[in-house]
This record gives structure tokens, C-alpha cells and sequence, in this order.
């Protein structure tokens, strides 16, 4: 048995792989303690976790204005939201792993608190990547924004980290637990040494019991729409623009939108619009996604082998986007600007399949239930515990 | 719209390396980028990248590709945004890339 600490940015994004690690390991024995965002994360990993309470700048919302895009919201999100967050965290993660006394830390790659006091505190630890694109350097055209990045990473780590470390601390030297595959990335070769492809995590997680499945229509095409869960102020027209599309197809599909910011106030008639949705119950069911290329619904949504509308907003979501069409499992659109006749077109396109994007997408749907996910990160966990045994003389 | 070709010391109105012409093969070119819905956006000098035409970095490595074919070697767009900080690609305008890309093709016809 050994002693897990696991390290979360309050985002929905990078907690939900971590959860189903999180079971796995309890599984088999192993004691799992979290740090982070202790209302969100008892909100999604369940009310008997033990969890370590971390303090967060602004109350750990990322809010960004809807139009930030691109290189700008790269930037607000390093200089607003990761760098302060370490800076906030790395207190509460040094007491947790005093308390804890963990034998190994996992943490988010964007969780840089949990990699840096560990590596000061001699704590054996991998860092999780929750989505494909950082692992290809993406920054690799644009070697001043890189050296930007890693000066303002170098500050942080003299204030919380180890300053003789050199590893970049979104990248464990101990390893790199990726919740993603070659499917994805590709074939070329990965700018980081010990990665582990494990594949998504697909678990249950706590979601909607009251959803209306009596609602869904038998006779017609399911299409599930998300724009995950960071931007639900930035979607308005993009989700009006959809319901039109949808409504166009009206005869052949059924649109349910997950619709966290309760944007939508209009969509045509049976319809569903959710706040919550049964993602995993859904994409069972549905024909094909309409997303913002989230990495996670991305994965599941494959997973499942279905294809994808992709309209990426920002971040790693335009990666993700262009991985997904370069693997052939869908079509690209343009978040700001596409209007309901071309969705409509690209929804028919990867509904009747005329691209070959829902044959790939099954194929690849079969190549990831393939991969050990949940499972095979475990594996990796013990290990790493296994090679580097207990850094506290007792528990 | 300011189109208007400049006159240079080196260059004449209309003539390949000229700004109003570089300008006109860049537009076409950012209208064909493959799914970026810009077939009907107007594009100036002033144009922002970013804000303005909802690009992205990889789109700007698309049109480097796009540049590259259609100058040849004359013209490393890579090379010039490589050399831009943060700041200078969150700014970044369709004239100061017209600019970079008249003043390579000058170079290279002075040798």
C-alpha cells in the first residue's frame, strides 16, 4: 500500500482524469489524498475524499473576457491564472505533503505548485498532461514566446521550487503520465522524455440524474453539443448559430446542448438544454459532437467512436482541433465567424460519413478503449514508488 | 482601405516587391486559408491577426507555407515570426508582415 497526493488546478478539465486515477488507485489498496480547490474538487471526486485545502487567487475561477483569444489569452492565462495560482497553492501543498506524508505526488502539468515544492521537498513525483498539445511544443516556431514562458517559470521556481532544478516543471523528470495517444499526436517524435501515453480516462463521474432520457427521439440522429466547462460566457453566437443549424437538420437529428452558462434561451422545438448533462450516457447514444475541441470531450467523444464539429475558441483547443482533422475524425469550423449553414454542412458531412471522418473516428475509438487509461496510469504510479522508496522515514 | 502603393527609392507602383501589390497576394492568400471562413473579410494594413481575423499561430505558420511557395526562398516568414515577442504577435498587423515581405523581395533583387 502506498500513499498518493494528488495536486489539481481548480479546473473541471484536469480534475476529471485525475478522479478516475484516483479510483483506480483506491482500488487497489493505495490511500489517495487531494490539494486543490476543496469545494470543487469534493463537487467532483465525491464528499469522502480526503482533501487538502489550498488557498486560490480570486476564489479559483478563470474568467477571461470572451473575445480574449490567441496569443492574448495565452498570455492572461500564465501571467493571471497559472502563475498565481502556484504562487497561492505552493503554501497548501507544502503542508500537505507534511501532513500526508505522500510516497509519490501526481500533479496537473498546470498545477506547477504541486511539481515545484515537491522537487524542493525531495518528493518523488509525475506530472499528468490533460490534453495532447503540450507534449508536441507547441511554442517550438516561436522562440521568444517559449523564452518568455520559461524566464517567468524560472521566477517562480526560486520563490517555491527548488532553484537548482533544472526540468521544466510542467514536465516531471520521474515521468509524464498523458491522458491522450498517438492517435492524436501523430507519429513524429515527442520533445519530452518519459511519456506515458496512457490514453483518456473514461469513469463515471457524478452528473444529472434527472436528465429526461424519454425526451430523445428514437427516429432521429442524437447530436450532443458542449463547449466544456472554462467558456460559458464566450458562447452565445456560436450556440444560437448551432441551434439553427440543428434546426435546418431538424427531420434527421436531435439537438442536446450542454449549456453550463444557461446561454441559450432559444433552440427549436425538442431540443434538449441542459445546465448538467450525462456526458459519457449521452456520447453513448449520440451520432456525432459539436464541440470546442476540449482535449477531454475530445478523447471521450472518440472513445466512443464518434465523429466531431470542431470549433476551437482558444488554448490548447485549436491543437487539439487540428490533430483531430489530421487523424481524419472530423471538420474544423471557425468558432467567431461560422454561421448555421456551414454547421449544418458540416454536421451532414461527418453524419453520412461522405469524408470517411465516422469510419476513422470508430477506428480510433477502437484503438483508444484499447489503451489502459485509469489503469495504466496506476501502474505507473506503483512503479515510480516502487524505484523510489518512501522519502518520509514514517508515516 | 489604404491600399495605395508607396513609391520607394527601389520600387515602383504595381512591380512585385511593391507594398499595395504584397499586400493584394497576402489578402488572397489569407482568404484561401483552408476553413478560415475570411473569403468575404476585409483585410488592410491594419488588420490584426489576432483580434481581427481570429487566426492562430498555426494559421500563421499555414500562410508562412502559403508565402514560401509563392516567393520561393526571397521571402523566410518563419524567420520573421521566430524574431517577434509576445507582445509583438498579440499586435501583430497584415502591413508590418506586407512590409517584412516587400523589403525581403527588394533585398533580393539588390542581391
Amino acid at each position: 500500500m502506498s500513499r498518493f497526493l494528488l495536486v489539481v488546478p481548480p479546473l473541471v478539465g484536469h480534475i476529471n482524469p485525475l478522479a478516475g486515477v484516483a479510483t483506480e488507485l483506491t482500488r487497489r489498496g493505495h490511500q489517495v489524498a487531494w490539494c486543490g480547490h476543496s469545494e470543487r474538487l469534493r463537487d467532483l471526486v465525491g464528499e469522502g475524499a480526503e482533501v487538502y485545502e489550498c488557498a486560490m487567487p480570486d476564489g479559483g475561477d478563470l474568467v477571461r473576457p470572451p473575445g480574449l483569444t490567441g496569443p492574448a489569452a495565452f498570455r492572461f492565462l500564465w501571467e493571471e491564472f497559472f502563475l498565481p495560482l502556484a504562487g497561492a497553492m505552493a503554501p497548501g501543498v507544502e503542508a500537505a505533503v507534511r501532513s500526508f506524508a505522500p510516497d509519490a505526488v501526481l500533479t496537473d502539468q498546470h498545477a506547477l505548485a504541486g511539481s515545484l515544492v515537491s522537487e524542493r521537498l525531495g518528493v518523488p513525483y509525475l506530472t499528468s498532461a490533460s490534453t495532447s498539445a503540450e507534449l508536441i511544443d507547441p511554442l517550438a516556431e516561436l522562440p521568444k514566446v517559449a523564452a518568455w514562458l520559461t524566464g517567468r517559470l524560472t521566477e517562480l521556481r526560486a520563490r517555491v521550487g527548488d532553484p537548482r532544478a533544472t526540468a521544466d516543471p510542467r514536465f516531471s523528470p520521474y515521468g509524464i503520465l498523458a491522458f491522450t495517444s498517438r492517435e492524436l499526436l501523430g507519429e513524429g517524435e515527442l520533445p519530452w522524455e518519459r511519456v506515458h501515453l496512457v490514453g483518456p480516462v473514461i469513469a463515471d463521474r457524478p452528473e444529472d440524474p434527472e436528465f429526461p432520457w424519454e425526451e430523445l427521439d428514437p427516429d432521429r440522429d442524437l447530436v450532443f453539443v458542449s463547449l466544456g466547462t472554462a467558456n460559458t460566457d464566450a458562447g452565445l453566437r456560436f450556440l444560437r448559430e448551432t441551434a439553427k443549424a440543428l434546426a435546418l437538420l431538424g427531420d434527421r437529428v436531435q439537438g442536446v446542448f450542454a449549456d453550463p452558462g444557461g446561454l441559450l434561451t432559444e433552440a427549436p422545438p425538442g431540443t434538449l438544454v441542459r445546465p448538467h448533462v450525462p456526458q459519457l450516457d449521452l456520447l453513448s447514444r449520440a451520432k456525432a459532437v459539436v464541440s470546442h475541441s476540449g482535449h477531454n470531450t475530445v478523447c471521450e467523444t472518440l472513445w466512443h467512436g464518434l465523429p466531431l464539429v470542431l470549433a476551437p475558441i482558444r488554448d490548447d483547443q485549436p491543437i487539439v482541433a487540428r490533430q483531430v482533422v489530421e487523424a481524419g475524425a472530423g471538420v474544423r469550423v471557425r468558432f467567431g465567424r461560422v454561421d448555421a449553414a456551414r454547421l449544418a454542412e458540416a454536421l451532414r458531412t461527418v453524419l453520412d460519413d461522405t469524408g470517411g471522418h465516422r469510419s476513422r473516428a470508430a477506428e480510433i475509438g477502437r484503438s483508444l478503449r484499447a489503451t489502459g487509461g485509469q489503469r495504466a496510469a496506476a501502474d505507473h504510479l506503483e512503479q515510480l514508488t516502487a524505484r523510489h522508496p518512501a522519502p518520509f522515514a514514517a508515516h | 482601405m489604404t491600399t495605395e502603393a508607396t513609391t520607394t527609392a527601389t520600387g515602383t507602383p504595381g512591380a512585385e516587391h511593391d507594398e499595395g501589390t504584397v499586400l493584394r497576394q497576402i489578402a488572397t492568400m489569407l482568404r484561401e486559408l483552408p476553413d478560415a471562413g475570411l473569403d468575404d473579410a476585409e483585410i488592410t494594413r491594419e488588420t490584426l491577426f489576432h483580434d481581427d481575423l481570429e487566426l492562430e499561430s498555426i494559421d500563421l505558420v499555414a500562410l508562412a507555407g502559403s508565402l514560401r511557395e509563392h516567393y520561393g526562398e526571397r521571402v523566410n516568414v518563419a524567420l520573421f515570426i521566430a524574431d517577434l515577442e509576445l507582445d509583438e504577435i498579440i499586435a501583430l498587423t497584415v502591413g508590418q508582415l506586407v512590409d517584412y515581405v516587400a523589403e525581403s523581395l527588394r533585398a533580393a533583387e539588390r542581391g
